[in-house]
């Protein structure tokens, strides 16, 4: 790199001088007109112009340059005796002292400017990319949004391709992202960097004889991990000099991140994070662990209500019906709870068919039977829906938490109404009430985990998952959700999107009948 | 069921539960054994005449499905599962293995006695060895390979005819996706699901007074298809007959 840079400057050097030779021509043009047209004789002060500004801009050699010529230049057209470079007048000597002192003067007073700019400018460079990975981290919710954050920190300050990997329990490289791959080589070192738990830096040659540096960000904390930095084709010589740069970056990063606290948010990121493993494992087990006596209370229950004792015992029957039916509102409940674990643990992974769009459809309203009862259900249902390609029993399970959410929020005895249609390759079933209806501000809302509106709070039991299952459920098919509502107790329509590939299903309608 | 008292096995390491089961199907005319393990099941099922095996999947000493299939190793004795939700891919591999039917847990006694019911009454046809299913309006005759729809003769094609006849043997039960291609396409169409789904639609137009909303060969979700119980089992059951509903 050094070299090119160096080849870089004599260029900029040649172009100046060859630029500067062009001003002083021009200046001796001018001063020709001036002197031939009005008859001035001392026309050669104005050489000092382009020796300023060859100094302002290409430093002091052209200007000296320029100096150089505007006294030969002077010398041979303007001075007696004519077309010599002799010079009899003693101001032309005082002139070139001034043109040297001038391209001195200026020169050195224009590269300080330079480097003044340049230095300000690097500094509000640095100031931003600060700013800007104190605003990254001030959001960055887990560990890895943090190490993603000094990742990109410090590859922006070095200005080579950085990656930082994070502690051994994250194991792999912090960032995750494409272009985060490094050589097995490098992966090793990183590998006895992060278990030896000291800083000691090494020099690791990858796969195309690039250098890598890997080292520990910080020798005091070592949550800030492990960093790989490519420093390309470089020579001893540079990769010296670029490792001492490296630890002034880097010590000046571990200072900004002690200062931003980044060691306690990275151990709070963590800690929220064995947190939540904490509680989707408590709720996981406690649902699972509640099943089992609710079956037994269910099953019972069932028995009781049929039993030849109680046929003619209407307020005990009464008694049965409420156990009944308290305990399939907890099943339910146990089930939301069982799902919402699935979903944000191990993710919901479908099990894809060929499914008849009508199928899932009569599954979920035979599943909502009991809790339809008293309602009129209007199904719209067209006999030539397309197939669609999905795990029905999620599907149908989506649409049980529609269903549910209906009758939940929409006054007894009110009309429901599920209408399905195939339109613009898209399957949609929306299933409509005529209930309390969605505020401008609980729209938004509505798809969020534990999201129940205030308006319900008081008089609607719920956990506020079931949207928020249906929706991954949805989602995990490749579909989405729509809510739609004409305003406070006006109704909501909420429907389930699903993709149809209507090349796909001809061709199988003609490919089944052989 | 006038016969001799049905008996019934029940394999369930929950006390409350096989509790529950006992008082249901002893009210109903039952007579109940009962094993906590599957060891003690397999045991007790050689031991003397069973009617009819209910087996729970989370049994401490073994797997359900190692349960279904020793005493399907010798003996036709008709099994329903106790499976859980989300499951489906078990279910079928049970179904596979020779159980006759599941229910799934949390259920109610009513759901459950259809079930059973559906299950004796086929092995006592297959006993018997009677030619003709009847569904409702429907009437499917095996040995004449006719199918009556309220007395009038329905034109099937083969492959139409083959998958009713394939149900219609099972009657009552679920008869798996993977089973309906293998009997109807062949092996190698097992995963073709959208091959029974056009063919299902079709049948549904033919035998279905409203074939968007079919009472008679009803879907389960992610598992198969079934025929839905034969006419004896209407009034009290019917309602319990669709599928999962206490789930």
């Amino acid at each position: 790199m050094p070299d090119r840079s160096a080849l870089r400057k004599l260029r900029s050097q040649v172009r100046g001088t060859l630029l500067t030779f062009g001003l002083v021509a021009i200046t001796t043009g001018v001063i020709s007109l001036i002197i031939f047209s009005i008859g001035l004789t001392r026309g050669s002060v104005l050489y000092v112009i382009p020796v300023m500004i060859a100094a302002i801009r290409w430093g002091i050699v052209p200007s000296l340059f320029a100096a150089f010529c505007g006294v030969l230049a002077s010398a041979y057209l303007f001075f007696p005796p004519l077309y010599s470079f002799r010079i009899k007048d003693p101001q032309e000597v005082i002139n070139l002292i001034l043109y040297v002192f001038t391209a001195v003067v200026v020169s050195q007073l224009a590269t300080r400017l330079k480097r003044e700019l340049e230095l300000s400018r690097q500094r509000e460079i640095d100031l931003r990319d600060l700013y800007a990975f104190s605003r990254r981290l001030a959001v960055a919710f887990d560990v890895s949004d943090i190490h993603a954050a000094i990742e990109d920190h410090l590859a922006s300050v070095l200005q080579r391709k950085v990656v930082l990997f994070a502690g051994a329990r994250e194991g792999t490289a912090a960032g995750r992202r494409k272009g985060s791959a490094v050589p097995a080589q490098v992966q090793a070192e990183v590998t006895k960097a992060l278990s030896a738990r000291e800083a000691a830096a090494a020099i690791v040659t990858g796969n195309a004889g690039e250098t890598w540096l890997v080292r520990a960000v910080s020798p005091k904390s070592p949550e800030f991990g492990v960093i790989a930095i490519d420093f390309g084709h470089a020579s001893q010589a540079s990769v010296d000099e670029l490792r001492v740069r490296v630890d002034a970056v880097l010590a000046d990063a571990t200072a900004t991140l002690e200062r931003l606290g980044v060691a306690h948010a990275i151990s709070e990121a963590r800690m929220r994070a064995q947190t939540d493993q904490l509680r989707e494992a408590l709720i996981g087990s406690v649902s699972h662990e509640l099943r089992t006596p609710l079956a037994s209370i269910l099953g019972a229950a069932t028995v009781l209500s049929a039993a030849p004792a109680l046929r003619n015992e209407k307020k005990l029957k009464a008694l049965v019906h409420d156990v009944r039916n308290e305990a399939e509102r907890l099943n339910s409940d146990i089930q939301n709870l069982l799902d919402a674990t699935r979903i944000s643990s191990d993710g919901v992974t479908p099990h894809l068919e060929w499914a008849d769009p009508a199928d899932i459809i009569n599954a979920a309203v035979d599943r909502c039977r009991r809790r339809l009862t008293g309602r009129r259900l209007d199904l719209n249902v067209p006999d030539d829906l397309p197939l669609v390609h999905v795990d029905p029993v999620l599907v149908q399970q989506a649409l049980v938490q529609l269903f549910d959410n209906a009758v939940k929020y929409s006054p007894p005895g009110s009309r429901i109404a599920l209408a399905a249609r195939a339109r613009d390759g898209r399957l949609v079933i929306g299933v409509s009430d005529k209930g309390a209806g969605l505020t401008d501000a609980e729209q938004p809302l509505i798809w969020e985990r534990f999201a129940r509106g205030d308006r319900h709070a008081a008089n609607t039991s719920g956990s506020g998952l079931g949207l928020w299952i249906a929706n991954a459920f949805v989602a995990a098919n490749g579909g989405k959700m729509t809510a739609t509502s004409d305003g406070p107790d006006r109704g909501t329509t909420v429907a389930i999107e699903l993709p149809v590939t209507q090349k796909a299903v001809t061709q199988l309608e003609s490919d089944a009948d052989e | 069921m006038s016969e001799p008292t049905p008996i019934v096995l029940i394999v369930d390491d929950e006390i409350q539960i096989r509790r529950f089961l006992r008082t249901g199907f002893e009210l109903n005319g039952f007579a109940v054994h009962e094993a906590g393990t599957g060891a003690e099941a397999i045991h007790s099922a050689t031991l003397r005449p069973i009617d009819l095996v209910i087996v729970d999947l989370g049994l401490p000493d073994m797997d359900g499905a190692e349960v279904v299939e020793r005493i399907r190793s010798w003996s036709s004795v008709p099994i329903i599962v106790l499976s859980v939700r989300n499951a489906e891919a078990q279910k079928v591999q049970l179904l596979e293995l020779g159980a006759d039917d599941y229910v799934v847990k949390p259920f109610g006694m009513a759901e459950l006695l259809a079930r059973v019911r559906v299950a004796l009454r086929r092995q006592s046809r297959a006993a018997s060895g009677e030619p003709s299913v009847k569904i409702g309006p429907l009437t499917i005759d095996l040995a004449a390979r006719a199918v009556l729809l309220n007395g009038q003769r329905l034109t099937l094609t083969p492959k139409e005819y083959r998958l009713l006849q394939v149900l219609a043997q099972h009657a009552g039960n679920v008869v798996t996706h993977q089973h309906l291609l293998k009997e109807v396409w062949g092996s190698i169409h097992v995963h073709d699901t959208h091959y029974l789904r056009i063919f299902v639609r079709k049948l549904r137009q033919k035998i279905e007074q409203n074939p968007n909303s079919p009472k008679i060969l009803v879907t389960e979700l992610g598992v198969g298809y079934r025929l839905a119980q034969a006419e004896a089992e209407t009034g009290a059951w019917a309602g319990a007959a669709a599928p999962a509903k206490t789930e």
